[in-house]
């Protein structure tokens, strides 16, 4: 090993024990990590619950003056409903306790009414600023009213003789083509997205400790004194940022396979294995977009002036990354190989394949890292020229 | 042996360092003595190869700094001013991380590490993380630091400032030891009775320019003034206003 590699070695183990002890940088570094991939698992759980909350659970409905009305709650009950019946004294009140979270009040004139064929007015008392179940509970609630109305009304025209289609000018069908697994695989694909985050928030605060943050403790000055080349001060310092980077990516992908059986993909169906093997093709793909991060992060932080503004600068910088992620997402390119040329965004469709169990073409891979690494070498080349300038020192 | 020749400096439209020419030889405790923002740091660094002169020419035991920069910061040891340590490293990983990049082999840097500490009275905090340590202790760790490679050229920028009697006391200690081991010492300095009692060698600088250069005697007789002090700011801008 030549002695410029030998001394980049040494600051970079001496920037990564350093900050090893950084509370600050450890806290950021790694929650991201661990935090990610749980707050996924959560989101997912939330969506495929919610989904079929909808179509296979029991429409829970307390319904006060039932007595008054046995068709209706014989209709009712046949139709996936699960009856509460009880007298309740002043409904809105129970639903604005919160006692009752949707009531059904039918009138006590409601027989008399039927008989002679008069409109009932029948009142549906929910909550709508409560968010959750009540107000898919509500509209089902309307619905298997109004699906009752229309059967009472074609029935009492069909004994007058008349077509009850006359009163059915519209047939108006629902179809929602969004079935629960394609909104969780919609959510699936903000995973890249995360990943990508976790590889620049890894060494966020690591390129500004060792950079913006050394100059800010004027020790740099002593430091470019040593018979060290700024070649190997600047790849020593981007090499500790990297590993940290590949630490925080690591991790991420460790939690996110322990998280993945909890995921109830199995409710709709699907299957998601994401054991070692994925976890390793993830990582491999990613680790040319470390050296990218790591460069940049590095090259950003070296120009600002002090501590706060570097945090200020890559605060808005990791939004870059992530920003082709975003755009594609909306605009459903063709993974093609011009994809591959865009650092982030190929390794962002390289990773929703590998989840997908798709194939991958080699020559994409290929490229993806070719291309991100040498944007990553430029952003090196210029942190390097960055310290080579006499202003470094501020 | 450090010789400075017709040294310049300017940054944009401020001439920082104008005319600089002195030699501090071997054996010698040599001090740039200047008000502030007379050009001493910005010699310093010059001769430090962190900034590259405009003119003129600087060389360390002959070796010329604009030519061989890596082979003079193996001959320099160089305190810069206000010089800052790595908070979150104990004393002793200060200075091993210079002693590595230096191109030490440990064995090396642990004999010179124990000299280094009882020399400068560090056995205390040594091995305590830096954060929360006294100016006095700081300066300590930063000498260390720039001492571990064993050079025979050492230079002190304005290394008292922030030091009370007692650390002020002990650091001039340390600086005649460095002279009694035959090594080239130039420090700087803005008072005057800092540099009575240490120095061999005077060098008054203002305004980038060298008013004075030679002993302490001549500079007695060429001032004619019994106070140093007084002779200095007459010498210089501070008696101008």
């Amino acid at each position: 090993m030549s002695g410029g590699w030998r001394k980049a070695l040494i600051v970079l183990r001496k920037e990564c024990i350093d900050n090893l002890r950084d509370r600050r940088t450890m806290i950021s570094s790694f929650s991201i990590a661990a935090l990610g991939p749980l707050l996924f698992v959560v989101l997912m759980g939330f969506v495929l619950n919610n989904a079929l909350g909808e179509s296979e659970e029991a429409l829970e409905l307390t319904v006060t003056g039932g007595e008054h009305a046995p068709a209706l709650i014989d209709f009712l009950s046949r139709n996936h409903t699960e009856l509460d019946l009880k007298a309740i004294d002043d409904p809105e009140q129970a639903v604005r306790n919160g006692d009752e979270s949707l009531v059904l009040r039918i009138p006590d004139n409601y027989a008399e009414r039927f008989s002679a064929g008069r409109p009932i007015a029948l009142d549906l008392i929910y909550d709508s600023s409560n968010f959750g179940a009540s107000n898919s509970t509500f509209r089902r609630a309307r619905g298997l009213l109004s699906q009752y109305a229309g059967t009472l009304g074609s029935l009492r025209l069909a004994m007058r003789g008349v077509d009850p289609a006359v009163v059915q000018p519209l047939s108006v069908q629902q179809v929602d083509v969004s079935s629960p697994a394609e909104r969780a695989l919609m959510l699936m694909s903000t995973l890249p997205y995360l990943l990508i985050l976790a590889v620049f928030m890894g060494g966020f605060y690591l390129a500004i400790d060792t950079t913006a943050g050394e100059r800010e403790n004027k020790s740099l000055e002593s430091l470019l004194i040593q018979p060290v080349s700024r070649r190997a001060l600047v790849l020593g310092k981007m090499g500790a940022t990297g590993i940290f980077g590949m630490l925080v990516l690591l991790l991420f992908l460790i939690v996110f396979a322990f998280s993945v059986p909890f995921i109830p993909f199995h409710k709709v169906g699907m299957r998601l294995d994401f054991g070692a093997l994925e976890g390793l093709k993830v990582f491999a793909v990613c680790l040319p977009l470390i050296v990218l991060a790591a460069g940049l992060l590095t090259l950003v932080a070296s120009y600002a002036k002090s501590y706060k503004e570097a945090q200020t600068y890559l605060s808005l910088l990791i939004l870059i990354p992530t920003m082709p992620v975003i755009v594609t997402q909306f605009l459903d390119l063709e993974r093609t190989w011009w994809l591959m040329m865009i650092p982030s965004q190929s390794q962002a469709t390289l990773v929703t394949q590998i989840i997908a169990r798709e194939p991958i073409e080699p020559l994409h891979v290929a490229l993806s890292a070719t291309v991100t690494l040498l944007v990553g070498a430029l952003f090196a080349w210029l942190a390097i020229r960055l310290y080579s300038r006499e202003r470094i020192l501020g | 042996m450090i010789e400075v020749t017709s040294l310049r400096k300017h940054f944009g439209s401020v001439e920082a360092v104008r005319d600089v020419s002195f030699s501090a030889p071997d054996g010698e405790i040599t001090a740039l003595l200047g008000p502030n923002g007379a050009g001493k740091s910005t010699t310093f660094r010059m001769l430090s190869t962190v900034i590259e002169a405009d003119a003129g020419q600087a060389l360390i035991d002959g070796v010329d700094v604009a030519a061989d920069p890596l082979e003079v910061r193996r001959r320099l040891a160089v305190l810069p001013h206000d010089a800052g340590i790595y908070a979150r490293l104990t004393a002793r990983e200060n200075v091993r991380y210079f002693g590595e990049l230096h191109g030490l082999d440990r064995a090396t840097i642990d004999t010179r590490l124990s000299g280094l500490i009882e020399r400068l009275d560090m056995g205390e905090f040594c091995d305590r993380r830096t954060a929360g340590f006294s100016q006095g202790q700081r300066v300590k760790v930063a000498l260390a630091r720039a001492l571990i490679h064993d050079p025979r050229n050492i230079i002190l920028d304005e290394p008292t400032n922030g030091l009370d009697v007692m650390a002020t006391r002990g650091l001039r200690e340390i600086i005649r030891d460095l002279k009694a081991e035959g090594r080239c010492v130039l420090f700087s300095s803005h008072i005057m009775q800092e540099v009575t009692n240490l120095c061999d060698t005077l060098v008054v600088i203002d305004e980038g320019i060298v008013k004075f250069r030679g002993s302490l005697d001549a500079f007695r007789t060429q001032t004619g003034e019994d106070d140093l002090e007084e002779a200095f700011i007459a010498l210089t801008t501070l008696g101008q206003s």
